[in-house]
């Protein structure tokens, strides 16, 4: 289809020559999906040109969120103790915490996992991530994260943005902020789920809070038009469209014409024309079709039980080699990770069907030569507690749990903080989240303290001002 | 006059000192890296109030002169200079700051300073003398804590000015060499003047009246008109409810619907039509319950205490009630005082003179707000005539409610009794407490575990909880009885969305410094009023909220007066005085005018707070005449490229509501009704009165940024994204605009009339119509029917003539109705897709527009067992979110055979019914299944129309492949009966040779396939709906 595309770069710099005027100019650099970095001309920013840190290696994450709250107990917090003390209520040591189901009084909850020790640095990783565990020593398992949500809506909205309640930008966001896109026919933000369910506090956790839209993560359909609008209207071929599209264009020349420093007005017919390029771009990005079947087996495609978190991981691989910045796949959409009671058969099955998957991406990221400049992170807005619930079940634990990350310049093979002897508090270098947040920023190689946004008078940061790099992960 | 416009000139170039490049990169440096870095790290210490060695780090001379050990810092010498050896932990004995090594960036950029030589802003260095009560002189004299200045409009402007307003720009304008734009033609005026105060565009004849309108005074004419018509309330409280947050939502992950929070729209609406003057309007919303908490016109005011965002299931009272008064206190800040106050909620500001004190006072005006529920929106009089009705189906009903409560009473009571189990110890000892000797705290928080416990309570549904088949059909037969006293029983009167004191006592309230707790108690802007205001009780509050209202809506209140005619500025102008308008601190901008603002203020406040008087006179000004199009000279945009001191007006987009409000005004289907409940975003209502839930906004609107309620906004963002032009382009909603439109427009010009205001240029005449007439059915060509397509054997299959059958009727089958059809079926897909026998969906799962339904076969990889009969249905649950649910029967399809199936889709049972009939086997039994879902509501609400074998759009994995005999749409309601023996053709729709108008076919095939309905007119309006001129006032 013909986007009646002109030549980017020559009317680029025309229109942020024509920016220095000042009406329009954000809206436009902002289409560009130019971040911080790219930025020529942003006369309504303070000085941001200083938010490199020289020390990041990542240039994307993919980000694998199990939404519900995965057990740290039961995959990669091994606690010997708890098994010890098995039945038992929480020993008087602890300090009981604030549960979200009240439960607190619960007897602990033995971990029926088999555990190893695992690759050359013998992280203690269980049997639910068998493969995963070929990957060990890629790995840098943080086990001492700590969030402020005891609730899903808290915790989920607080891993995404920083706050437990809503209205900021989430760290996809921050990302496109800070970096921009490399690829202006995708959305620099891209999230995949892994059913038709809602993910907890629904595509806020997404949102671009007080920014510019184009910064707002973009939900991608994995099968069908990817982005919602994507196609055309039913019934309208593509020269019909395309026929639309230049009246529209010969319509605008005229206005436009007549009001040259109206940046805002190009950026409308630019807006239109990504659309168009979009429309173009978008499908193929995930069309599966040419993929080998030696990827598709590695992903797990040609079994049921791992198929769509598979693909799910392929496309966001597909994804990051055409651009994509950030791309958040959640596995369990709906809190399905959530496990009051018959956590081994819940979690037994989630791990199953995300364990091939991610061992997959790992490998195939690291096979192309992208691991080194792609973070992956695999976590959940919280970890579950070592006392049951309804007798087989775990509650929300906040208060310690744990996320691990891979690639992107972490040190591999290491596992850092830890928890209590149970699993309950993190005792030892406690990463909070807006902790995990400025991590993630360092690792990309921005300065989080530097990357701000003015909004009503506060210089907004991801981290609420709170937040400190973990240095320990990075490779030096 | 002429002494005074010398004074001003002379006051501005002290606010603004002129500095050299050089300096001003300094300056900025300091203030943006240095000066956060000594206040946070160093001034706790040394500084005005503590120094430590002797050291004081708040102004350059103190750091030159040192402290006990010497200097501190050498200008432009890193090395010799101890405050970096210090920070750089060189030497072992003399580590700053003592606890933690500062970041190395920090390190840096004290290392830079020191380099650079130590710039540090003039004013700043030179005032910075501590004055009494901890506040600098600079801080005392910045200027948004100085009284309202009393000074008189310049001489300036003669022959252009209009009004005072004009006087005070024409001095701006002469005071950087600029000169005023020429007087905007009545056409951009009058479109201008519309979209600012109704948010709509005029109409043809509005047009054509006004530039009729010869008389001197018709722009006062119209200012007049357009200020008494309801339309302006409905515009400007938009601007209202953006800053208070208002939304119809809780705000979590359940997001709960708020049925009574429009009354408090409304509420706003009406104060701005009825020109309550502000201070009215300002002291009811903080205090309705304390002025008059009898007269709900007043008491509907306090939803804005209700406006923070609430999780119904959490656990932690105290911590979800710490969060709600802290958004109340950041909010009032914002809204009524224009600072940004929530820095100061953990420390002192550290640009602003606001103290974590002052945050604490402020925050202390609302620590007795209780949230109720148990109020009601009606006068005495109302209240008497209910509780008489009331009172009198309780004596008749009493019997049967005992009755009734024996046998729900105590599982009612252990279902409460679980949920109050789930809080601390400490929370259930305060609900557990005789409410009378609770204190104000302990009155809130109980109240919040109370609100759940309720709820718990009232999810007992004794006919489905019930076990006992005894209890469970007595207590049936009661509820019958009961029944039968409706007709007494009076209609409830509306719920009170708002809030009150718990009592005439706070408890104490204290603040976390770094050296423990400070108790504190309420107080205003320390630097404003350092006193502790007395606060009598009232009869039933404390009257804090009230004595916080009066102080705000003083009339010599620096801050409020100058806030809010600052937002009307802004909302005329697109940018206020003050470009940030909820922040007149050092971080947001100076005012480009100040005398202007000041003298606005006064005369607000003069005429009695009045705000139609306030736009009357923004909007005669010869400033707001000017026109939007004028491309500046070289010069102009080298001197005020951002138009501060508007030499033109300002071009602007239309803001979301605008949008979608002129779409509707242009298709000719706005519906202008006024108030009420809301409705969903695909209404033809105006968008104020559409549903505002916190996380799932209305799409059109969201796209066009319109703030989802979490907090207050003051500026909206107008962003551009490719996003944006896809829905414009491809959605739904927009394009069924257009299609209206185009049914509206009989001609090119009429179509530019409609949307644009305005008739074609010759040229755009032409372009238009050589568009329509170049495209292939240029002549409107209906779908085909049926009749005489020989091909046609009842067979569906892609791309054949034959794909899918469209069902053209206006008719909608509501949430319950019964599908049965006679069918084969020859494959089912690879992937998960699903063969669907019929839908009326589009796969769409987000929004109003994929409302739908669709029933058919699973494929091989689907999540549910493959190749079986499937339901799935997109509507509202119980809390009216979207929900999306699969129904699976699991009931086996066998490729080839011939069956006969009956679906009853039922949301008021919630539940699937499925009957299959395999009719290639002779007595095979039939096979059922009944499946339970949640959707509630809406389902045959969407875009989409029926359509039989398939999808609304193509998808060739969901076409169905296969004959379908025969087909019928029945009520359920009917006698089922029938249904139970195998499908007969009475009755059924029999497909093959149906000669019925009603379908329309759909396949690759057929002539037209692709374009079933081209209409070039629907194109045409549609672009002209997109186009800049539309989304432009410019």
């Amino acid at each position: 289809m013909s986007c009646n595309r002109i030549d980017p770069v020559v009317s680029r710099r025309h229109f942020l020559h024509r920016a220095g005027l000042g009406f329009g100019s954000v809206a436009l650099s902002a289409l560009f999906g130019e971040g911080v970095h790219g930025a020529e001309a942003r006369p309504s920013m303070p000085d941001l040109s200083k938010i490199t840190n020289g020390k990041g290696r990542a240039k994307n994450v993919i980000f694998l969120f199990m939404e519900g709250g995965p057990s740290h107990l039961d995959t990669f917090d091994h606690k010997p103790l708890l098994n010890k003390l098995a039945g038992q209520p929480l020993p008087p040591s602890f300090r009981p915490p604030l549960t979200a189901m009240g439960e607190t009084k619960a007897p602990l909850l033995a971990s029926q996992r088999t555990w190893k020790q695992r690759g050359q640095s013998g992280l203690w990783i269980s049997d639910w991530f068998e493969r995963v565990a070929e990957h060990a020593d890629d790995l840098a398992v943080i086990r001492s994260c700590v969030s402020d949500g005891i609730n899903h809506a808290g915790g989920v909205c607080q891993m995404n943005t920083g706050a437990v309640f809503g209205g900021r930008p989430s760290l996809g966001a921050w990302v496109s902020y800070g970096l921009g896109t490399r690829n202006r026919n995708l959305p620099g933000f891209v999230v995949i789920k892994d059913s038709e369910s809602t993910v907890v506090n629904g595509a806020r956790n997404w949102g671009n809070g007080f920014m510019p839209a184009v910064h707002q993560g973009v939900e991608f359909q994995p099968t069908g038009a990817p982005i919602q609008h994507l196609e055309n209207p039913k019934g309208v071929t593509a020269q019909r469209q395309s026929e639309k599209l230049e009246l529209l264009r010969e319509l605008n020349r005229e206005y436009n014409a007549a009001r040259p420093d109206n940046t805002e007005l190009e950026a409308r017919i630019r807006g239109y024309e990504l659309a168009c390029q979009m429309q173009a771009e978008a499908p193929e990005a995930v069309d599966l079709s040419k993929e080998s079947e030696a990827t598709r087996e590695l992903y797990g495609l040609n079994r049921k039980e791992t198929a769509v978190f598979g693909r799910n991981c392929l496309l966001a691989r597909r994804l990051i080699e055409r651009g994509v910045r950030f791309i958040q796949l959640y596995s369990g959409a709906g809190s399905k990770w959530d496990s009051h009671s018959k956590m081994e058969e819940n979690h037994g099955r989630l791990t199953h069907s995300v364990d091939q998957p991610i061992a997959g991406l790992l490998s195939d990221l690291k096979a192309r030569g992208l691991l080194g400049e792609t973070l992956v992170i695999w976590g959940g807005e919280f970890g579950r507690t070592p006392m049951s619930e309804k007798g087989d079940g775990r509650d929300h634990n906040p208060t310690g749990f744990t996320l691990w990350m891979a690639g992107g310049g972490v040190k591999g093979g290491h596992a850092f903080g830890a928890t209590d002897d149970l699993g309950l508090y993190a005792v030892e270098d406690r990463v909070h989240v807006h902790d995990l947040h400025a991590t993630i920023l360092h690792l990309l190689g921005v300065d989080h303290t530097q990357l701000i946004y003015p909004h009503k008078g506060r210089p907004e940061r991801i981290d609420l001002n709170e937040g400190h790099v973990f240095e320990k992960i990075r490779a030096s | 006059m002429k002494q005074a416009l010398f004074k001003t000139i002379a006051l501005a170039g002290l606010l603004h000192p002129v500095l050299s490049m050089a300096d001003a990169e300094g300056d900025q440096f300091f203030e943006k890296q240095v000066r956060p870095i000594l206040v946070q790290r160093c001034q706790e210490c040394h500084g005005e109030k503590k120094q430590k060695g002797g050291l004081r780090t708040d102004s350059l001379a103190h750091l030159k002169s040192g402290g006990d050990t010497g200097p501190a810092l050498v200008p432009g010498d890193p090395e010799k200079s101890p405050i970096v050896e210090a920070v750089r932990y060189g030497n072992d004995d003399f580590k700053m700051p003592p606890k933690e090594k500062l970041p190395a960036a920090e390190i840096a950029v004290l290392e830079q300073w020191v380099k650079m030589g130590a710039p540090w802003p003039e004013t700043a260095g030179k005032t910075a003398v501590v004055m009494e009560g901890g506040f600098t002189e600079e801080q005392r004299k910045y200027w948004c804590f100085q009284p309202l200045n009393p000074g008189e409009p310049p001489a300036t402007g003669g022959g252009w000015a209009r009004n005072e307003i004009d006087r005070f720009i024409a001095a701006g304008h002469a005071g950087n060499g600029l000169q005023p734009s020429a007087e905007a033609d009545r056409a951009e005026w009058v479109r201008r003047v519309y979209f600012d105060l109704h948010g709509l565009p005029p109409s043809l004849e509005e047009i054509w009246e006004f530039e009729q309108d010869t008389r001197p005074d018709a722009h006062e004419r119209l200012v007049d008109r357009l200020l008494a018509s309801p339309r302006y309330g409905e515009r400007w409280a938009q601007h209202w409810l953006d800053l208070v947050r208002y939304a119809e939502s809780d705000g979590y992950n359940e997001d709960a619907y708020r049925p009574a929070a429009w009354p408090y729209r409304d509420w706003v609406i009406q104060s701005l039509n009825t020109d309550k003057p502000y201070d009215q309007f300002v002291r009811e919303q903080i205090a309705g319950d304390e002025i008059d908490p009898e007269n709900p016109a007043v008491l509907a005011g306090t939803a804005f205490l209700r406006q923070p965002v609430y999780e119904w299931n959490q656990r932690d009272a105290r911590g979800q009630w710490d969060i709600i008064l802290t958004d109340i206190t950041d909010t009032t800040g914002e809204v009524f005082l224009g600072l940004s106050f929530g820095c100061a909620r953990c420390h002192n500001h550290k640009f602003d003179p606001i103290l974590q004190k002052d945050y604490h006072r402020l925050r202390a005006f609302f620590s007795a707000v209780h949230w109720r529920d148990d109020m009601v929106l009606a006068t005495p009089e109302e209240k008497r005539v209910h509780a008489e009705k009331q009172a009198a189906w309780e004596a008749a009903t009493r019997g049967v409610r005992e009755k009734m409560e024996t046998i729900t009473g105590k599982p009612v009571e252990a279902a409460g009794r679980k949920a109050l189990e789930a809080f601390s110890e400490e929370l259930q000892g305060m609900v557990r407490k005789d409410p009378a000797s609770r204190n104000s705290l302990e009155t809130q928080l109980a109240g919040l575990c109370q609100r759940q416990i309720e709820r718990f309570r009232r999810g007992y549904d004794p006919l489905k909880n019930l076990k006992d088949p005894v209890a469970r059909d007595a207590y049936k037969a009661l509820a019958e009885e009961l029944k039968a006293f409706d007709p007494m029983k009076p209609a409830p009167l509306p719920e009170a969305f708002v809030a009150t004191d718990t009592g005439r006592e706070a408890v104490a309230v204290s603040y976390k410094t770094r050296k423990g707790r400070t108790e504190v108690a309420p107080g205003f802007l320390s630097i404003l009023d350092p006193s502790e205001p007395v606060i009598p009780p009232l009869e039933r509050s404390t009257g804090r909220r009230l004595a916080l209202a009066n102080w705000i809506t003083r009339p010599d209140n620096p801050l409020s007066t100058r806030v809010i005619v600052n937002r009307v500025w802004q909302y005329h102008f697109g940018r206020g005085i003050v470009a940030s308008a909820s922040d007149f601190g050092r971080l947001g901008e100076p005012p480009s005018h100040p005398e202007l603002l000041d003298w606005l203020a006064r005369t607000f406040v003069q005429d009695g707070w009045s705000l139609k008087k306030l736009h009357r006179r923004i909007l005669l000004s010869a400033t707001y005449r000017q026109t939007a199009r004028r491309t500046p000279d070289a010069a102009t945009a080298k001197v005020d490229p951002s138009n501060k001191y508007l030499w033109r007006f300002n071009p602007r987009r239309l803001d979301a509501e605008q949008v979608r409000d002129a779409l509707l005004a242009a298709s000719g289907e706005l519906n202008l009704k006024a108030g009420g409940p809301p409705e969903e975003g695909t209404s033809m209502r105006r968008s104020i009165y559409t549903r505002k839930k916190r996380n799932t906004q209305t799409e059109l609107l969201q796209r066009l940024d319109a703030p989802a309620g979490f907090t207050s906004t003051a500026e909206r963002q107008s962003t551009t994204t490719p996003i944006q032009a896809l829905l414009f382009l491809n959605g739904e909603w927009p394009l069924e605009r257009a299609r209206a439109l185009a049914r509206r427009a009989r001609s090119v010009e009429e179509a530019w009339l409609h949307v644009l205001g305005r008739r074609p240029t010759g040229h755009e005449n032409q372009i238009a119509t050589g568009f329509l007439q170049k495209r292939p059915g240029h002549t409107q060509t209906p779908g085909r029917p049926l009749s005489g397509y020989s091909a046609i054997e009842g067979v569906f299959r892609e791309n054949t003539g034959l794909e899918r059958l469209e069902w053209n009727t206006p008719e909608r089958e509501g949430d319950a109705f019964t599908v049965q059809a006679v069918f084969s079926l020859e494959s089912i897909d690879r992937n998960a897709s699903v063969r669907t026998l019929i839908s009326r969906w589009n796969q769409g799962k987000e929004s109003v527009e994929g409302f739908g339904w669709s029933i058919g076969v699973t494929g091989v990889k689907s999540r549910y067992v493959a190749q079986t009969l499937i339901v799935q249905l997109v509507g509202e649950d119980e809390n009216s979110n979207i929900a999306y649910e699969v129904v699976p029967s699991k009931i086996p399809i066998q490729l080839g055979h011939r069956y006969g199936v009956a679906v009853t889709v039922s949301c008021a049972q919630r539940v699937v019914r499925f009957r299959v009939w395999d009719l290639s086997v002779p007595e095979t039994p039939v096979r059922e299944a009944v499946v339970p879902h949640a959707v509630r509501q809406r389902i045959s609400e969407g875009a989409s129309p029926l359509v039989i074998g398939g999808l609304a759009q193509r998808a060739p994995g969901h076409q169905w492949d296969g004959k379908i005999e025969a087909i019928r749409l029945a009520e359920v309601e009917a006698d089922l009966a029938p249904l139970e023996t195998p499908l007969k053709k009475d009755g059924l729709k029999w497909l093959p040779g149906l000669n019925d108008p009603a379908f329309v076919v759909l396949g690759a095939g057929a002539p037209n396939a692709q374009a079933a309905k081209p209409a070039p007119m629907e194109d045409l309006c549609q672009i002209l709906m997109n186009a800049n001129e539309f989304f432009y006032l410019h």
